[in-house]
């Protein structure tokens, strides 16, 4: 699933480690979702959205496979 | 933006369970051993699992050790588990069916492959059963 988190966390200003820590996450799990390698949960994927004071479809796309 | 964490995902396991856990199972093959005649192997068995609670303990800057550790497992190191838990029941299941074959073709009766085989057919249906009535 293709995402906007790397360029939404870039042009905030923070670091992989930082977003990790307020998600309650890895880095290497943040590292993963920016990398398109892993999917998060719901959960997850609305809280990342929340962070970034998005609408959850602005931060994840389906990409044609849903 | 929020800077406090919005749902904490990270496991709260303490980072002393899993070595605890490693080394007291080197005990307990260590009493094993001690029990069946050979002390000396249960030792180096008690010595592997120190070992291997030493690596976890100290292993604090891996991702992975601190997955397999528990203090630091989220989301996606669970999915990993479970993944590498399937894969290696698949393995264990593999060599049942395969030890079992070998067992029968040469006469024998099957045992232990087949109360073996019996526990991980049962557990499986009836974890599918549970599972699938809870979700």
């Amino acid at each position: 699933m293709e995402n906007e988190i790397r360029r939404l966390r870039g042009s905030s200003g923070i670091s992989q480690a930082h977003l990790a820590q307020a998600m309650g996450v890895s880095r290497q799990t943040i590292n993963s979702i920016e990398t398109e390698r892993y999917t998060p949960s719901l959960p997850l994927a609305l809280a990342l959205a929340r962070y970034f004071e998005k609408p959850v479809e602005e931060v994840f796309h389906a990409n044609g496979s849903v | 933006m929020p800077t406090v964490p919005c749902s904490p995902r990270k496991s709260g396991m303490s980072r002393w369970y899993q070595p605890a856990f490693t080394a007291s199972l080197g005990l307990v093959l260590l009493g094993a051993f001690w029990i069946g005649g050979h002390p000396a192997t249960g030792l180096g068995g008690l010595g592997l699992m120190v070992g291997m609670a030493v690596v976890l303990l100290v292993g604090g800057r891996s991702d992975t050790i601190r997955g397999l550790r528990g203090d630091g497992r989220d989301e996606r190191f669970a999915m990993i588990d479970l993944r590498a838990s399937a894969l290696a029941g698949f393995a264990v299941i593999m060599a049942v069916i395969v030890g079992f074959l070998v067992e029968v073709a040469e006469g024998r009766t099957g045992s232990p492959y087949d109360w073996l085989g019996a526990i991980a057919g049962v557990v499986y249906l009836g974890a599918i059963w549970v599972l699938r009535s809870r979700s």
